[in-house]
């Protein structure tokens, strides 16, 4: 498989999960709501026609985790390495696999394990890299890691990595763009102990859940791993720097309140002041009216605003889509379809990161 | 007042109280793992309650058992569409319609009618069936005005049904009620009309939405006000601008009581501090945007051919306007107004500071110029550049174009020049430290207005230059820096579109295509432009100025699709690609006169 490189649209991967262990299917594919039809083309089973979509990548329920890295992260870590932001989504309904995709089966701390998802693999081969530039330039090059792991929760943000903290504001900067204030970056030498760090803090999230009445499903948890690099030729100093974020959304059928989802009116039922939504309807009117010199006083959600270079801005991203094929699923999992449709519109515009600045020393 | 008969009439309320008790306050606090528990506990009160009335049947009055029925039918049909069972919600919700059919627009009926409409309308769009929610709650609608205008009198709230005689409400808080529930039909509504694309409708019923939270004091003053800002930009964006400024200077006046009043939790905390500077900050760009399109469409109605004032339109638009200054009061009734008195009074006099109808000279548009310059500084004090990049810059744009459109009005191109200076003033500093890696949109938008300004003031140059007798070195030096400049943003904007290896794309996406080929159509111009005694330079300029032109002609004959965007410079272009190599030739033979 080649990774197409032209165009710069967010690629859209769609990964179908084997039906949960113990149900027992009726014959054949009776239970099941979608059949692959080859490596990007699935057909969903509604009435009273197919319904056929076409994505940059399918993967049916035999496929490798090895596979799904090859084809969806490989290239944005090696873009990485190149000066580019990359940005990788992991989408889907709770019990889509999306866990499984991008961490691997849960309580396995093992780096090594056979089924390790996108996130170690990813670590494995960001690092592999390093060490081959490294070698590459003799000592003239010297490479920086450091991450970064928060989970946004009801639109206020955690840091996973100190869990005395309460909620970090959002802000930018002029020279390093939009940043978490507060979060701490740790400094990473090895795919291990980055490993070691996003294991600490995806407990911390689990943790959360019980003490704070919080469910994993409803927040979005992003790492971020900074690669900066700096080379030396004669007096020249050239340095590189571009974040690789990884991110896995709270399952899609918590966005009911957000604007991904269709047609239902917002209640005011025990809101007994307040329509604070009304906001959100006339948000709307504005949004569609012709005019560009407008303001609009709701801002986007948090994850948009932390994400948006990688949403039609100025990184490579992919979304990896997330679906149980179990026709109890079929509403979840069309509407995960159409998202991953509309997602495929979207078109990025990557540029190489060099600070022409660095040249002067 | 018949009781029902066994058990005490007392002991029923009571259960009632507590099942809407256990649904609105309890079910709250229930645990995640049970979300529904209060809700369920609630239901199986209520069915306890509508067994005891079927049991108190006989002997007791038909329409009043038919009303309590409904009552209940009504409560357990939310409190199924709340715990996700639509169904049998609705039949609920059905049967208590069915009981109040023939009492509706009686007192004791006509409000629990009107709710049962409501749940229905939002059952239906929890369906995705907008339309059948559409027909609920116009009825509802319909209904409330059939009811204000046959009776009028404040109807009994649904909970007055199970309470004792003593607890019973007075008028006005049954009124409170019965208006409270009128107002989310209406904000259904909104939300229904949003969803079937009747923008306009929509609006307006946002609009009374609005005025009635006022009205009946439903709101709380930071969100209300930002609602109303909100809904000015929409009215911005269709040229109501009277409109505009009320909702604006309502929502002024609104949020300068959030001030005073302390907040629901005494101990206000640094963070909600913030938010409310942030909301107040949000508020003056929404004026910025007032400011800034009132002068921009008076500009256009102002401008002739070339983009200067016309001053024939000016007297005309003068002369119409004082004639329509009689029918002014008119106008004025016909806009749904916000407020009771006092709060109006105090909006009336927040709208005097800025005026509504298109400003026709200089000082008409200094003054609008100078409160959006205000509110600029305002907005600015929030909104710094440390932390919050893309806002404050948003804002410098704004103040920028307000100097922008300013200058237009201004007669003086001295004095334009410097308007045009002040933009480049603040645009400057702040691009050249703003990191493209992360701002790459901004970056090319501030790499536009540079060079767009630059290339205006340049031309302010010449005009000046133009009305002396000979141009003197001074001038040419700064005419030829000026153009040199724009030059120099125009083709940092082209370099942007370059690929990571360099390479100017092949074909232009379709957001940058009208800039990039105005900025290559821009700096064909500028290098006509240069001043310059040395004709071998003059030459080359005039190469480089072709070889612009050429891409233009050669870029629309490859892409044709691209003519639309670009078509009067397309037009200019081609001319000149004709005209070029004649005067160079020209020039070269001058040059070499013995070849």
């Amino acid at each position: 498989y080649s990774f197409s490189v032209e165009g710069d649209a967010i690629k859209v991967y769609v990964r179908v999960r084997p039906p949960s262990e113990g149900t027992v299917l009726p014959d054949g594919d009776q239970g099941l709501c979608l059949s692959v039809l080859s490596s990007n083309t699935i057909r969903l089973h509604s009435k009273p026609e197919p319904k056929i979509f076409t994505f940059d990548y399918v993967a049916n329920m035999e496929t490798t985790q090895e596979s799904v890295f090859s084809s969806v992260a490989k290239n944005i870590v090696e873009s990485c390495m190149n000066g580019y932001n990359g940005t990788i989504f992991a989408y889907g309904q709770t019990g889509s696999g999306k866990t499984f995709t991008m961490m691997g089966p849960s309580d396995s701390d093992n780096f090594t394990h056979s089924l390790r998802g996108v996130i170690p693999r990813s670590f494995e081969y960001l690092f592999f890299l390093i060490e081959r530039e490294k070698e590459k330039a003799g000592g003239g090059k010297s490479f920086l890691c450091k991450c970064s792991f928060i989970e946004i929760y009801n639109e206020q943000i955690f840091d996973l990595l100190d869990s005395a903290s309460a909620g970090l504001f959002l802000r930018e900067h002029i020279k390093k763009g939009v940043f978490v204030d507060g979060a701490v970056e740790q400094v990473l030498s090895s795919a291990a102990e980055a490993y070691q760090v996003l294991t600490t803090g995806w407990r911390n999230r689990r943790v959360a859940s019980t003490s704070m009445n919080r469910e994993s499903s409803r927040s979005h948890a992003v790492f971020t791993i900074t690669v900066e690099s700096m080379e030396k030729n004669d007096e020249i100093v050239n340095i590189r720097s571009s974040l690789l974020n990884l991110v896995d959304l709270a399952g899609s059928e918590r966005q009911k309140d957000t604007h991904t989802e269709g047609l239902r009116l917002k209640e005011a039922g025990n809101i007994n002041r307040s329509l604070s939504c009304l906001g959100q309807v006339i948000t709307a009117l504005v949004d569609v009216g012709n005019g560009k010199q407008r303001h609009i006083c709701y801002r986007d959600s948090k994850l948009t605003f932390l994400l948006r270079d990688s949403l039609g801005g100025n990184a490579k991203t992919c979304i990896i889509a997330n679906v149980h094929p179990g026709s109890r699923c079929f509403g979840e999992t069309l509407s995960t379809l159409n998202f991953a449709q509309r997602a495929k519109l979207i078109k990025n515009k990557a540029v190489v990161n060099e600070d022409t600045q660095g040249n002067v020393s | 007042m018949a009781a029902a008969p066994g058990v005490g009439w007392a002991a029923v309320c009571e259960k009632f109280r507590t099942a809407r008790t256990l649904s609105a306050v309890e079910s709250r606090k229930d645990p995640e793992t049970e979300p529904y528990r209060s809700k369920y506990s609630a239901r199986a009160l209520l069915q306890e309650v509508k067994q005891l009335l079927s049991a108190a049947e006989e002997g007791g009055e038909a329409r009043l058992l038919a009303v309590r029925r409904a009552v209940l039918e009504y409560e357990l049909g939310v409190n199924h569409t709340d715990t996700e069972e639509l169904s049998a919600g609705e039949e609920h919700l059905q049967r208590c319609t069915q009981l109040l059919e023939p009492h509706r627009l009686s007192p004791d009926c006509v409000s629990l009618y009107i709710q049962a409409q409501n749940n229905l309308g939002i059952l239906w769009s929890e369906r995705d069936e907008i339309k059948t929610a559409q027909t609920y709650l116009e009825s509802a609608e319909a209904l409330y005005n059939q009811y204000m205008k046959e009776d009028g009198n404040p109807p009994l709230d649904p909970s007055e049904h199970f309470m004792a005689e003593e607890e019973k409400l007075t008028d006005q808080e049954r009124s409170k009620r019965f208006e409270k529930a009128y107002t989310h039909t209406l904000y259904y509504l909104a939300q229904v009309y949003q969803h079937l694309e009747m923008i306009e409708k929509a609006a307006q019923y946002c609009h009374t939405t609005l005025k009635r939270q006022l009205e009946y004091c439903g709101y709380y003053p930071v969100d209300w006000a930002l609602n109303a800002a909100t809904l000015s930009q929409y009215y911005l964006s269709k040229q109501c601008f009277m409109e505009s400024r009320h909702c604006l200077a309502a929502a002024s006046v609104i949020f300068s009581q959030a001030g005073q009043v302390p907040s629901a939790e005494d101990n206000e905390t640094e963070q909600d501090q913030q938010d409310l500077r942030q909301r107040k900050a949000e508020i003056a760009r929404c004026w910025i945007k007032y400011c800034l399109n009132l002068l921009q469409s008076a500009r256009k109605l102002l401008e002739d051919n070339i983009g200067e004032l016309d001053p024939d339109r000016q007297s005309e638009l003068k002369a119409q306007r004082r004639k329509e200054e009689d029918e002014k009061e008119e106008g004025r009734k016909k806009a749904v107004l916000f407020g009771t008195s006092d709060i109006c009074d105090s909006v009336l006099a927040m709208e005097e500071k800025v005026s509504s109808v298109y400003p026709l000279d200089f000082q008409e548009a200094r003054e609008i110029f100078l409160v959006g310059q205000n509110y600029v500084q305002e907005a600015k004090e929030f909104f710094q550049v440390d932390g919050y990049v893309t806002d404050h810059i948003e804002i410098v744009q704004d103040h920028s174009a307000l100097f922008k459109v300013l200058a237009f009005f201004e007669e003086d191109y001295e004095r334009r020049c410097k308007m045009h200076k002040r933009r480049i003033d603040m645009l400057e500093p702040i691009y050249a430290d703003l990191n493209p890696q992360y701002y790459l949109l901004i970056s090319r938008q501030l790499q536009f207005e540079l060079a767009d300004t630059y290339y205006e003031m340049m031309d302010l140059k010449v005009a000046i230059g133009n009305r002396l007798e000979e141009l003197d070195s001074h001038t040419i030096k700064k005419i030829n820096s000026l153009a040199q400049l724009a030059i120099k943003y125009y083709e940092l904007f082209l370099d942007s579109l370059r690929n990571p290896d360099k390479v100017f794309p092949e074909e232009l996406e379709e957001d940058v295509l009208r800039p990039a080929m105005v900025a290559k159509f821009h700096i064909a111009r500028l290098y006509g432009k240069l001043i310059t005694s040395d004709s071998k330079k003059q030459l080359e300029n005039m190469q480089t100025s072709l070889e612009y032109y050429t891409f233009l002609v050669d870029y629309c004959e490859k892409y044709p699709d691209a003519v639309r965007a670009v078509e009067t410079e397309l037009e200019l272009s081609k001319e000149m690609v004709g005209l070029l190599p004649t005067r160079m030739e020209r020039l070269r033979a001058k040059l070499c006169p013995f070849i």
